[in-house]
This record gives structure tokens, C-alpha cells and sequence, in this order.
């Protein structure tokens, strides 16, 4: 056994350990790059991460993130801690998962961010009404620890007991810990008092922690001594003593007593992994002693799991100070030998230097790196990684440099190199940052080209000439002066080029969907019913009555119930029988939707009676005999359905005897089975029985011992090509089982072999197993072994090996064991084997071999091998063996820890012991375990039926079926309103009776009722919510929908108190929800409401994205509203007059819309001759163009046209008029002449072109839409009148249009392929909508 | 109005770089073939493109001699190139060229 131990240590050597290698490190290496630069501010994550709303996703991929790379982004840590914020409602798990993060997770934040962040998060969560139990404080402590953050462990022991919670031992062992981390050996004596008062054990921990204590107090020996104290008391020294006593060697430097403990580790079989040998590494590094790294990292024996641990020590060094000591441990990671087959080059050390970008460390070193890494071939193009870092981190000194560096190494520097960092200084209109780079760019010899100006330097400017004249004052001539020389044609083509591409869009604007209609389920049906009925087949319309059902949801099959109902009886008055098969089903369906009342498909069990009826009137009596025997068999009847038989025996068809077959086998007759077998044979040779009835023949001639004659109907099944069904098979395992619980191997193996070879199953290890529990039956371990190991080789299975070696372990058989081990290494793997030997060990008691074997370097969890074991234990109440498989995991490479102590509460549970919970708990605390919810709850319930105060806050789960309706109505009720006041009455309901919900529920239904704009309704559940949550708050989506709802009704002082009340709360409100609050405030005239909420929108972090038209027109609504006519003017005409040429102010067409509304004539004419003022003065056309359009709109034909005879500049208000007639061409109907007319209006005005062209385009297909021949054909006149070609598309419009009203065609119609090749692009686009 | 029926032949290239841009990738495929189009759509909140880019020749025979050739590698990086099966549509990142032959 000792020989089997060494070799399972020995693991790494072997080839095939080390094969999953490379995969295990690329994994890792392709985690990296989720990180994205130096964190954001934190407003504009909360926005952007609410706009992901992708709550639980995100918090899944942060337990994930731990639990397989060992370390979190700060900006995803950030992103959930955001999230969770704005739900506003953190639960006790999410809270801890959040101040877990903030320690050595986070090894690319430096130590004391690191603590501030866990004190932020502390604060933040305890103000939204996180409750803090003693493992949150746990968690605190140790993060501090992490962080080596200073505190006074008193004042923390103080300040928990002020907060009313209990610390335990892992929190005294933790503060001991802080303690001697100061070399405070006295405070830590203190609270060893505290804990030996209350007669909490001393753990190995404890010692650990003086170790380092003694160590810090510069006291070496006292240190060295506490090995003898804790032999002394019983408890032997772990890995983590070791590792603790080395860290004092290495904080000293002292190498030579670094290589004594190492060896005395060794001889008393202490394995230290590669992590601790990490922690040596980092105390070193941190103490100065760079020049021992290698030795110890010499030592590294590449684990499983090195890679990720490596890098996370990469990344702690980086962050440090101590990046060339992180650069040699860099070398020393495994190269990934084999390139992948498309020849894509390394890329080792990626985020080695993204990380040394992000601390920003000098260029130099950079450049060092990048040509180290490069030489020894471990990256193929480090420099431009580093510089695309550096540019998604916008180092903009930093990426200069590393160009400068490339561009000596002859590698091309191109201008877009430079958009992500001017990218940014666009957004922030960063005049300054963009002539910065610019210079770089001057500096590095790269131009500037026409894209990087117009998409990246200039929008960054008001407006060009500002641009030019800032260029001028740089004197930035050589790339950019064809700003002002000849080339300019090219820029404003380019310019031009813009604008089309703007119109463009315009008329690509996405085309409204048709409403789609929601058929009824009522009409689909009343439609397939029909059909069914006189179209399918008895059985077609069984199988369609089935699918109907099953296709119906609850909630519909409920509501036509009535209508099924009426179905049904016309399917009977119709003589249409539903097979018993389909009719359970349908059964099952209608049970399963709650309407029971339905299943009155009754089938009329036919009587004996009837059948002497039947043979008396001569009829046919075949199918009511079947029927009879049916029931008679269904009932156990042997004897009365054998009689019957022998009465009708002429009669009896193959469903009949199959039938009495099945009995017989059931009954055990085995000699009357075959007997009917051969009447049925006799009667028809070509009929055989199904496969399941066959097997039960078998079954019953197997325990017979009837053999021969089992394995000959076996050959029949064969020969008659019987398929085998799923419950056949395992009817057959249970035969076989049966045969070997005999013991009876040579019945089993003649069996097998007969129905593997036959072909009639596939080979199953369950099919294979009974033949090793024959032999293990008759205690022939040896024996069961070869049969295995047959059946591995036969049929690839390798069945109740568990067994097996249990059983070889039992004995001590080890030349067998070894025999064992070596066949399933081979076959199944170097894992497997090791697996399987730790399960043999725990299975037969031997904790301590098994825990040899578990801790075998490079072993990774295998969440099923280990939940099958637990789960083994958890059925067999083996407790010890549980708790000791959970107790060995802790450190074996990713095992889901919480899944194990779920194992273990499961298990408590089942034997009901709430102090072996609590304990449980305690030691989840000191592992740092984030416990799922559902494990909080199992251990809740645990606690609470013993009735034991629940130390922790559990989330409420709606346990009621009500509360669950209610959610589940809530959330469906934007839809249904009928189910959302349903949900509110039952929620009402509730709340009398004093039952309470999660948040959850209440948010949705408030958000539901307020998206129907039911106020009232909406208050008086939150009024509710917060009596039962004292921290209630609606969440950003729900005050939105309450502005939006106060606004409308009018209640503009309480919309704008709302709003301010959520911004204060860190909210962002929906754009609509502002657009109507100003709207509304517009109405009111509330100038300075307006003026408040533009303020306020300010002052956000990340902008909406509103117009700033919004607050300039619904000023002037305000203005108009309170009488104020002249400064409405003024103010509009500021903002026209102000703005330079290009960047014209967005359309004002919202106050033409309201004063044509309202009819307020002067207001108009004052509008009016401001727009024609704007207009003839100022070359500012876009209000007279709004004007125009909105008095088309409003059907003011004449005013138009007077407008357009005062205003012609109107009429070459190109963009604005092809938007606006491309909007009319998709409202069909009655604009359509609307438009027509505003056609004429125009072609008088000035010659037909281009642009004519497109507006006939435009009505043609308008036309089209319509179905609008006579429209048509007087477009298709007047463009020949005057002289404009169709085009082929709209010639092919009209075509058919002719041809749809059945018309002949009275042009040359073209051919089908209408090319989309147009003269101008946007035609293009026009066709494609 | 239209001459002829135009065909598309396009490729779509990803594991593009980031130090490339269009013009690199046109020069590249060029030599297959006279490039009509070159799309390489740049991200306009990062500035960085995308990493894939359509490349659209003027003949099948241009398509066929880029698909012919394998590995393609430029400065270094392998580009992934294949047939362009999807249409492109409702591109908002203007980086288009395109040029009428």
C-alpha cells in the first residue's frame, strides 16, 4: 500500500498528468483580458452596468471568477456593487461575496484602496439596510488582515458587541491574527482569554498565528518553540505552520533556515503546495531579499493550478513595487510548446504587462520586458500589446513613448493608432488633449488624414473655423494647412460627404413594425376544431387533441375550459374513441393545468354481459373481448381472465394474449405464459410479443432457472427484429440483477453475452454491473475483478469498481489492489484511479490514506465524482465520512466549497442536529466560504425547527402559493391588467393577514401598476412594502414610471420632487421621464421648474442624451403659456441667431405643434415672423422649415403655400423636406394627397431635378402602399407632363399596381431583376426599407 | 437605368489586428484581385475596429484567388478568411470606401 502512495505522489512526473497542462494555462491566460483599463468613475458604471441589467449574471461571474482564477477586476467588483446598490435591497450572501472581494482577490489594487473600498462597501451596504452577522464581521477582519491593514482589534471586538453581534471563535482567531501580524503578543494573549473563558478550542490556526507573532516581536526561538507546544497539545504542526514559520525565515532573509524547515516539512510528509511556496515568494519580495526568489521558485513543482496562483503573484508583486521580481517569476512559467495549428504566435505575459501599464511603471522597463519576452520567444509582438494597453488605458504619455520605441525598431506607426486616446478627448470636447496628441502625432511623423480629422480632431471643436484658428496658433501647419489651402476641396467634400451620409440615416430611420396581432386563443381554436373534426382521422384527431392541450398554456386551457368541454362532447356524439395511451396523456396534461373537471373522456368498461350479447346477436365480439381481458388483467384477475380466454378462445386476438402473457409472468406462471406463447404462435407464427412483455418472460424463466429456454426466447426477440424499449432494458438489468443476487455467475455471464451479442441492447455499465455483484455476491473478489476488467475491455464500461476495491481495501490485498489500480490507471486515466482509490479509503474508514491520496499534487476537483460520494453519504447517514470528505477538499484545486457544505447541512438536516450545523457554519466562516442562498435557507430551516435563533438574515422566500402567484401576477400584469389589480387585491389581502414578501415582488407590482398609471394603487404598495421593509425604496425603472405618471396627471411639483429625491439616491432617471416632466412643467409655465431640471441633468455623471431643444422649447411653451409672447421670441431667436454656421440648433417644431394646437393666433404670427425673420436675415432656415411642415401637417394648406411664397428658401430645404415626406410615404392613407399637393406646391417653385425626383419616388411607393391606382396613374401623368423619366423601380410599382386592378399595362414594363444600382446612394437605402 | 445585375464578391476577414487599418488590409487583398470595397468597422466609443473587415472584389476570380491562398499572415498575424455568406447590413460605422470602378 505504501508502494501504491508513492506513486500516486509521484503524479506530475507522469506524462499523461501533465498533459491537460497547456489547455488548464491558455484557459487562464483568455480570462485576462475581461479587465478594461483603470476602473471608471462610479456613476458612469452604474449606468452603464444598469443598462446591461444583468444583475445575477454578473454575480454568478464573480463567484466564478474566484472560484477559478483566484482574483476579481475591480471594475467588475465595482459593477456588481453598483447593481446590487441600485436593486437597493443587498441580501446577507451578497454582502459578503462583495466584502470577501475586497482583500487578496483583488491583487491588482494596492492594499489600502483595497481597504477603503471594504469600508466604503461596509458603510454603503449597512446604509441600504444590509444586516451584518458574525460572519460578515468575519469576512471584514479578514480582508484587514489581507490588506495588512491596521486596526485595533479591541475596538473592533467593541464595536460588534455594540452592534449586538456575538463574535465566535473564527472571529477571536482572526483578531488574534491581527494582533500578531503587529507583533503584539500580549494583545493576543488577551483575547486567547477571552477565548479560553468562554471554552472555545484552540486550533492549529491560533498556533499558526504565533508563530508569526513571536516572529514579528523579532523573538525567533519563542516562534520555533510553538511546533513543540502545539505537539504538546495535541496537535500537530499543518502545512500552514510551515508555511508561517518559513515567512519569518524569509522576512529575515535567512535562506539557509528556509531550506532546514523545507526539509523538515518534507520528513514529517507535510507537502507544501506551490501556493505557499508563493507566500515565501511574496514575504521575500516584500522584505527585499529579490536575490532568493529563483531558489524557492526553483522549488515550484508546476501543480495544477500553478498558472492562475502564479499570475495572481504576478499581479500582488506588480502592484507592490517589486515588478522585476514579478518579471523572474514571469520566466518561470511553463512555455506553451506547441504553437496552435492556424501558427498564431504566443502571447505569454499578456497580462503582465497590461497590468504594468495599468500601475503606470515607467516606459523603460516596458520597453525591457517587451524585448525579453520577445527574445525568448515567449510573446510574438509585446510592444504593440503593451501600446494597445496603454491607448485602452488613454496613457497618452506613456503610449507616445512606446511608439517613439516602435517606430526605432522600424515597426509602422499609423494614424489610427491614435483615435482610441483621441477618441476620448472628443467625447470630452478636450481641445487641449486633442493638440496633445496631435503634437504626438507631429512629433512621430505620422499625418493626420482626412478620416482622423473629420472623425476624431475636429468634432472635438465647436466648430471649424474655431478648429483652423486653433491649428493656426501651434503653428500646426505642415499636415493640416489644407485647411485653409487648396486641398480644403477635398475636406469639404469630405464635410459634404458627412452631411449626406446624416440624410442618409434620416431616411433609414427604422420602419414602424405593423401591429402585430395577438390571435385569441379562442379564434386559433375555434379554427383547428373545424378543421380536426373534418379533416383528421379518429386517431388524428386524438394525437391533435393531445397537441392542442399540451400547446395551450395553463392559463388558456383554464379559460377555454367551456369551449374543450363542448369539444369533447361533440368528438363523443361523433362516435370518435381516444385511444387509452393518448387518453392519459391528455389526462396528465389536464391535471397538470388544474382542471381536473375536464377529464371526462369516460371510457365505458364493457361487461361480461355485453359479450354474451354480442356472441348471441352474431356480431363480431373481438374488440369488447380484448377490452374485457384488458380490464380483467388491469385488475390481477388471472384466473376469471384465463377462464375467459378458454371460453372465446376463437375469438382471442394477439392483444389479448399478450396481455395474459404479461399476467402470467407477473404471477409468476411461467408454464401458462409459454403455453399461451404457443397457442399464439400457433395462431398467427408471424405475431410477436412487444419487447417489454418479452423480457418478462425471461424474467420469470430466469428465476425458474429455466435457462435454455430463456435464452432461446431471447434469440426469438432476434429473429423477429424486436425493438427494445427503454423500460425493457431495465427490466432486463433487474432480471439479471435478480440472477445475481443468486450468485449465480454462469446464469449472468450466459445472459450478458447472449444479449450483447444478439445485439439486442447496447452494452450499459448498469447492464454490465449485475455480473461483478454476482461475483462480489459469493465474496470472489478476484473474480469480480476479472469481470470487470472484462467488461472494460469488452464493452468499455468498468462496473461497481467502487465496489471492488472497497472490497480489495477491506482485505488488504494488495498485490490485487495494485493490479487494480494499474488497469484503471491505464484505461481510464491517471485521476480516475486516484479518485477511485480515495473513495475505497473513505468508504472503508482509512481517513488517513485517503487523505495521502487526495492531497496528491496536480489532483483537481471532479464536482461529480465528489457529489456522487456525498451524496452516497448523505443516503446512508454516514456523517463521519462526510464531514471528513469535506474537511479534506478544502484545498483541492477548484471544489466548490459551498456545494460541499451544502452536502453536509443536507445531511444535518436529515438527522435534524442544529449544533452540527452551527458548526458548520462556524467552519465556513474560517474557510471564507460565500454560502449560496439556498444554503443559508437549509441552514436556517435546520436551526429554526429546532428552534434556535437564526443568527443571520435569510432572504424571504415566497413559500405561500399565493405570494408565488402574486409575484408571478405582478410580473405578468403589464400585459394583463385584469392580473394586476388581482395581484394588488391579493397583495392587500395578504398584508391583513400579516404575511409579508421579499422587495422583489412589491417593486415588480408597483412598476406594473404604474406603467398602467395607477398611482393610487401604486403608493399604497409601497406604503405597505415599507411597513414590512423599513428600508423600501422604489428602484430608478419604478420612479421613472411615478415621474412619468405625476406628470401627466398634472402633479408637476411632485414629479420634480421625485426626481430630485432619486438623483439624490444615486438614480438615473429614464429619458422619457424627463422629456415629460419638462413637457409638462412647459405646460405649466414653470420657467424655473424647467430651469431646475436642466440643472439638475447637468449635474450627471453621464448625460442622457437629451436635446437641449427640450428645455428651449418647452421654455418658450412656458413663456407663450404665461403671456410672455416676447421673450418666448427672444429666447428662440437667441438660440438661432447664437449658434454658428454647421452646427445648426435641433428643430423647434414641438412649439409650432403646441401653438397650432392651441390655436393661439398671435402667439403664431409672432412665431411666424420670427421663423421668416430667422429665415431671410440669418440664413437660419430650420424654424421656417418646422413651421412649414407643421402647418402642412395640421392640414393649413393655404398658410403653406402663403408661407412658402414669403419664404422661398424654404423650398430648398432639402433634408428636412425629404425626411418629412418619406414620413408621410409610410402613413398610408390620407396623407397621401396631402402630399400630393405639397408637390405641386413645390414644382412651381422652382425646375424639376434630382430632388423632385426623389419626392416622386417617395409617392410612387406611397401609392403603392395604398393600393391607390387612380393617385397613381395622375402621379404617372403629371411626371410625363413634365418631363421626369421613371425609374425602373418605379415603373415596376406601378405595373403592378395596374396589374393587381387588373388593368393592362401601358408602358414597357421591366424586366424582373430590378437592379438596386441607383445614381444616389440614398435611393438605395430608400428601396431597401 | 442600371448597366448590369452587379454580384457581390465578398470575403469576411476576422482575427484582424489592431494595429491594421483599411488601408493596410485594401493594399493586402489587392494583389488578389482589384478591391471594390473595404469595410473595417471602427468601434466609436473604444477607437479601436472591431476586428473582422469585408473586403469586396470586383470579380469572382479576385474572390477566388484570396480563397486560394492559405495561411494569409500579415505583419505577423494569421487572418482568418472566408467567404462572405451573411449580407451586410445597417452599418453605422461609416469606415466605408467604396469606389466605382
Amino acid at each position: 500500500m505504501a508502494a501504491l502512495l508513492r506513486s500516486a505522489r509521484l503524479l506530475k512526473c507522469l506524462p499523461s498528468g501533465l498533459c491537460l497542462w497547456p489547455y488548464a494555462g491558455l484557459r487562464h491566460y483568455a480570462v485576462i483580458p475581461e479587465q478594461k483599463g483603470p476602473a471608471k468613475d462610479e456613476s458612469s458604471l452604474g449606468v452603464r452596468s444598469k443598462q446591461a441589467q444583468q444583475f445575477d449574471w454578473a454575480l454568478a461571474k464573480l463567484d466564478s471568477s474566484v472560484r477559478r482564477t483566484g482574483r476579481v477586476t475591480k471594475t467588475l467588483l465595482m459593477r456588481i456593487f453598483h447593481d446590487i446598490c441600485r436593486t437597493g435591497y443587498p441580501s446577507g450572501n451578497q454582502a459578503l461575496l462583495l466584502l470577501r472581494s475586497c482583500g487578496s482577490l483583488l491583487p491588482e489594487v494596492p492594499m489600502a484602496e483595497r481597504s477603503e473600498l471594504a469600508r466604503h462597501i461596509w458603510d454603503k451596504l449597512k446604509e441600504l439596510g444590509a444586516s451584518y452577522d458574525a460572519s460578515h464581521y468575519n469576512a471584514l477582519v479578514k480582508v484587514f488582515l489581507q490588506n495588512e491593514f491596521k486596526f485595533s482589534p479591541n475596538e473592533f471586538l467593541a464595536k460588534m458587541e455594540a452592534a449586538g453581534v456575538q463574535p465566535n471563535r473564527v472571529t477571536y482567531q482572526r483578531l488574534i491574527a491581527a494582533y500578531c501580524n503587529a507583533g503584539d503578543i500580549e494583545g493576543a494573549s488577551t483575547i486567547l482569554g477571552f477565548m479560553k473563558s468562554k471554552d472555545l478550542p484552540i486550533t492549529e490556526a491560533v498556533f499558526n498565528s504565533l508563530v508569526t507573532g513571536h516572529a514579528r516581536a523579532d523573538d525567533m526561538e519563542s516562534a520555533v518553540s510553538i511546533l513543540s507546544v502545539m505537539k504538546g497539545a495535541g496537535i500537530e504542526p499543518g502545512p500552514d505552520t510551515y508555511v508561517a514559520l518559513l515567512n519569518a525565515y524569509a522576512e529575515r532573509g535567512d535562506m539557509e533556515k528556509i531550506r532546514q524547515t523545507l526539509e523538515t516539512a518534507g520528513s514529517t510528509d507535510i507537502s507544501l503546495m506551490d501556493r505557499d511556496l508563493m507566500q515565501v515568494v511574496f514575504s521575500l519580495a516584500k522584505a527585499g531579499y529579490h536575490q532568493h526568489v529563483p531558489s524557492i521558485v526553483d522549488l515550484m513543482r508546476h501543480e495544477r493550478g500553478y498558472v492562475p496562483d502564479a499570475m495572481n503573484l504576478c499581479l500582488s508583486l506588480i502592484t507592490q513595487g517589486h515588478e522585476d521580481t514579478a518579471f523572474s517569476v514571469l520566466k518561470t512559467f511553463p512555455t506553451l510548446q506547441q504553437e496552435n495549428e492556424s501558427g498564431d504566435s504566443n502571447n505569454l505575459g499578456n497580462f503582465f504587462l497590461r497590468h504594468c501599464v495599468n500601475m503606470n511603471k515607467p516606459v523603460e522597463k516596458l520597453a525591457r520586458y517587451c524585448q525579453e519576452l520577445q527574445d525568448s520567444n515567449c510573446h510574438a509582438a509585446p510592444l504593440q500589446f503593451t501600446l494597445y494597453c496603454c491607448l485602452e488605458a488613454k496613457n497618452t504619455a506613456t503610449a507616445l513613448e512606446l511608439m517613439k520605441i516602435m517606430k526605432e525598431q522600424g515597426q509602422p506607426i499609423r494614424p489610427h493608432f491614435f483615435w482610441p486616446l483621441l477618441m476620448q478627448h472628443v467625447k470630452d470636447r478636450n481641445t487641449v488633449g486633442v493638440m496633445e496628441v496631435m503634437k504626438g502625432m507631429q512629433e512621430l511623423g505620422v499625418p493626420a488624414d482626412v478620416e482622423t480629422l473629420s472623425n476624431y480632431i475636429l468634432p472635438a471643436f465647436p466648430n471649424v473655423a474655431v478648429a483652423r484658428d486653433t491649428f493656426k496658433v501651434v503653428c500646426f501647419c505642415v499636415h493640416v494647412t489644407f485647411l485653409a489651402d487648396k486641398e480644403n476641396v477635398t475636406f469639404w467634400e469630405h464635410l459634404a460627404g458627412l452631411e449626406e451620409n446624416q440624410l442618409e440615416l434620416s431616411l433609414s430611420a427604422p420602419q414602424s413594425h405593423p401591429p402585430t396581432h395577438s390571435h385569441g386563443p379562442g379564434v386559433t381554436f375555434y379554427v383547428l376544431v373545424s378543421i380536426s373534426v373534418s379533416l383528421l382521422s379518429t386517431e388524428g384527431v386524438s394525437y391533435f387533441l393531445y397537441n392542442l392541450i399540451d400547446s395551450m398554456s395553463e392559463a388558456e386551457v383554464q379559460a377555454q375550459e367551456e369551449k374543450l368541454r363542448q369539444y369533447f362532447n361533440q368528438l363523443k356524439s361523433m362516435n370518435i374513441v381516444i385511444p387509452v395511451n393518448i387518453y392519459r396523456g391528455i389526462r396528465n396534461l389536464l391535471d397538470s393545468y388544474h382542471v381536473p373537471e375536464l377529464i371526462k373522456v369516460s371510457s365505458d368498461s364493457p361487461s361480461t354481459r355485453k359479450l354474451a350479447e354480442l356472441k348471441a346477436e352474431g356480431k363480431p365480439v373481438g374488440p369488447t373481448l380484448k377490452q374485457l381481458i384488458l380490464s380483467l388483467c388491469s385488475e390481477e384477475k388471472l384466473d376469471a381472465a384465463l377462464e375467459l380466454k378458454s371460453q372465446h378462445a376463437a375469438d382471442m386476438a394477439t392483444g389479448g394474449y399478450a396481455a395474459l402473457i404479461h399476467l402470467c409472468c407477473r404471477h409468476n406462471n411461467v408454464d401458462e405464459a409459454l403455453k399461451l406463447k404457443g397457442e399464439l404462435s400457433h395462431k398467427d407464427p408471424s405475431v410477436s410479443l412487444d419487447s417489454t412483455k418479452s423480457i418478462a418472460l425471461v424474467k420469470a424463466l430466469v428465476k425458474h432457472d429455466r435457462m435454455e429456454e430463456a435464452v432461446d426466447l431471447l434469440k426469438e426477440m432476434k429473429e423477429k427484429d424486436v425493438s427494445v424499449v427503454d423500460t425493457a432494458v431495465t427490466l432486463l438489468f433487474h432480471t439479471l440483477n435478480a440472477a445475481a443476487l443468486k450468485g449465480d455467475v454462469a446464469a449472468v455471464r450466459q445472459l450478458q453475452a447472449t444479449v450483447f451479442t444478439l445485439g439486442l441492447t447496447k452494452p450499459t455499465a448498469n447492464l454490465c454491473s449485475p455480473l461483478i455483484t454476482a461475483h462480489l455476491q459469493t465474496k470472489d473478489l478476484s473474480g469480480a475483478l476479472d469481470a470487470a476488467m472484462e467488461c472494460q475491455k469488452q464493452y468499455g464500461h468498468l462496473p461497481r469498481i467502487h465496489d471492488v476495491i472497497c472490497g480489495l481495501v477491506e482485505n488488504g490485498d494488495t498485490e490485487l489492489l495494485q493490479k487494480a489500480m494499474d488497469f484503471v490507471s491505464q484505461e481510464r486515466g491517471e485521476m480516475t484511479m486516484l479518485y477511485n482509490l480515495f473513495f475505497a479509503f473513505m468508504q472503508t474508514g482509512r481517513h488517513r490514506e485517503a487523505r495521502k491520496i487526495i492531497e496528491t499534487p496536480g489532483l483537481r476537483a471532479r464536482a461529480g465524482r465528489l457529489q456522487w460520494y456525498a451524496e452516497k453519504c448523505v443516503a446512508a447517514n454516514q456523517m463521519e465520512s462526510l464531514e471528513s470528505l469535506v474537511e479534506m477538499t478544502a484545498k483541492l484545486f477548484e471544489c466548490d466549497r459551498d456545494e460541499m457544505y451544502h452536502y453536509l447541512l443536507r445531511l444535518c438536516k436529515n438527522t435534524n442536529d442544529w449544533r452540527k450545523a452551527e458548526a458548520t457554519w462556524t467552519k465556513m466562516q474560517e474557510e471564507n466560504v460565500i454560502p449560496r442562498e439556498r444554503t443559508l435557507r437549509l441552514l436556517a430551516d435546520i436551526l429554526r425547527s429546532n428552534g434556535q435563533e437564526v443568527p443571520f438574515e435569510v432572504i424571504v422566500k415566497c413559500s405561500s402559493y399565493v405570494s408565488c402567484s402574486c409575484l408571478v401576477c405582478a410580473c405578468r400584469s403589464l400585459f394583463h391588467s385584469s392580473l394586476c389589480s388581482e395581484a394588488y387585491s391579493e397583495l392587500k389581502n395578504m398584508d391583513r393577514k400579516g404575511e409579508a414578501l421579499g422587495p422583489s415582488p412589491y417593486s415588480a407590482l408597483i412598476r406594473a401598476l404604474l406603467a398602467e398609471g395607477n398611482m393610487e394603487d401604486a403608493l399604497e404598495v409601497q406604503k405597505i412594502a415599507t411597513t414590512h421593509i423599513p428600508h423600501f425604496k422604489l428602484n430608478d425603472i419604478a420612479n421613472s414610471l411615478l415621474i412619468i405618471t405625476q406628470a401627466k396627471k398634472n402633479l408637476t411639483k411632485d414629479a420634480l420632487a421625485t426626481l430630485k429625491s432619486m438623483l439624490q439616491a444615486d438614480q438615473v432617471p429614464s429619458k422619457l421621464s424627463i422629456t415629460r416632466l419638462v413637457q409638462s412643467l412647459g405646460s405649466h409655465g414653470d420657467i424655473a421648474g424647467i430651469q431646475d431640471v436642466e440643472a439638475l441633468m447637468k449635474g450627471l455623471g453621464n448625460p442622457l442624451n437629451l436635446s437641449p431643444m427640450m428645455f428651449v422649447n418647452n421654455t418658450a411653451i412656458a413663456r407663450i403659456k404665461n403671456g410672455d409672447l416676447d421673450s418666448a421670441v427672444e429666447g428662440l431667436e437667441a438660440i438661432y441667431t447664437s449658434a454658428g454656421e454647421g452646427s445648426q440648433p435641433a428643430s423647434m417644431a414641438f412649439v409650432f405643434r403646441k401653438v397650432l394646437e392651441e390655436k393661439n393666433i398671435t402667439a403664431l404670427d409672432k412665431l411666424s415672423a420670427m421663423a421668416e425673420r430667422l429665415a431671410n436675415h440669418f440664413a437660419s432656415y430650420g424654424p421656417a422649415s418646422d413651421l412649414f411642415i407643421q402647418l402642412m401637417d395640421a392640414g393649413m394648406k393655404e398658410e403653406a403655400k402663403f408661407m412658402l411664397a414669403r419664404c422661398s428658401a424654404v423650398a430648398e430645404q432639402r433634408e428636412a423636406l425629404v425626411s418629412y415626406m418619406s414620413r408621410l410615404s409610410r402613413t398610408p392613407g390620407q396623407l397621401c394627397f396631402l402630399a400630393l399637393s405639397l408637390l405641386l406646391i413645390l414644382s412651381f417653385s422652382f425646375s424639376l431635378n434630382f430632388f423632385d425626383w426623389v419626392c416622386l419616388t417617395v409617392l410612387a411607393r406611397s401609392t403603392a402602399l395604398d393600393n391607390d391606382l387612380a393617385s397613381a396613374k395622375a402621379l404617372y401623368q403629371q411626371m410625363q407632363s413634365e418631363g421626369v423619366e421613371a425609374d425602373e423601380l418605379c415603373l415596376k410599382r406601378l405595373a403592378k399596381l395596374y396589374k393587381s386592378a387588373g388593368e393592362s399595362v401601358p408602358f414597357t414594363e421591366p424586366p424582373v431583376s430590378v437592379s438596386l444600382h441607383m445614381p444616389f446612394k440614398f435611393q438605395a437605402h430608400n428601396i431597401h426599407m | 437605368m442600371a448597366t448590369s445585375a452587379k454580384k457581390i464578391f465578398e470575403l469576411f476577414v476576422s482575427k484582424v489586428p489592431w494595429t491594421l487599418s483599411s488601408k493596410e488590409m485594401k493594399e493586402y487583398f489587392g494583389q488578389f484581385g482589384q478591391v471594390k470595397k473595404c469595410l473595417l468597422p471602427f468601434d466609436k466609443e473604444t477607437g479601436f475596429h472591431r476586428g473582422f473587415c469585408w473586403i469586396g472584389y470586383t470579380s469572382e476570380e479576385g474572390l477566388q484567388n484570396a480563397l486560394q491562398k492559405y495561411p494569409h499572415t500579415l505583419e505577423g498575424a494569421t487572418l482568418q478568411v472566408q467567404r462572405n455568406r451573411k449580407v451586410f447590413v445597417g452599418q453605422k460605422t461609416n469606415k466605408e470606401v467604396p469606389e466605382e470602378s
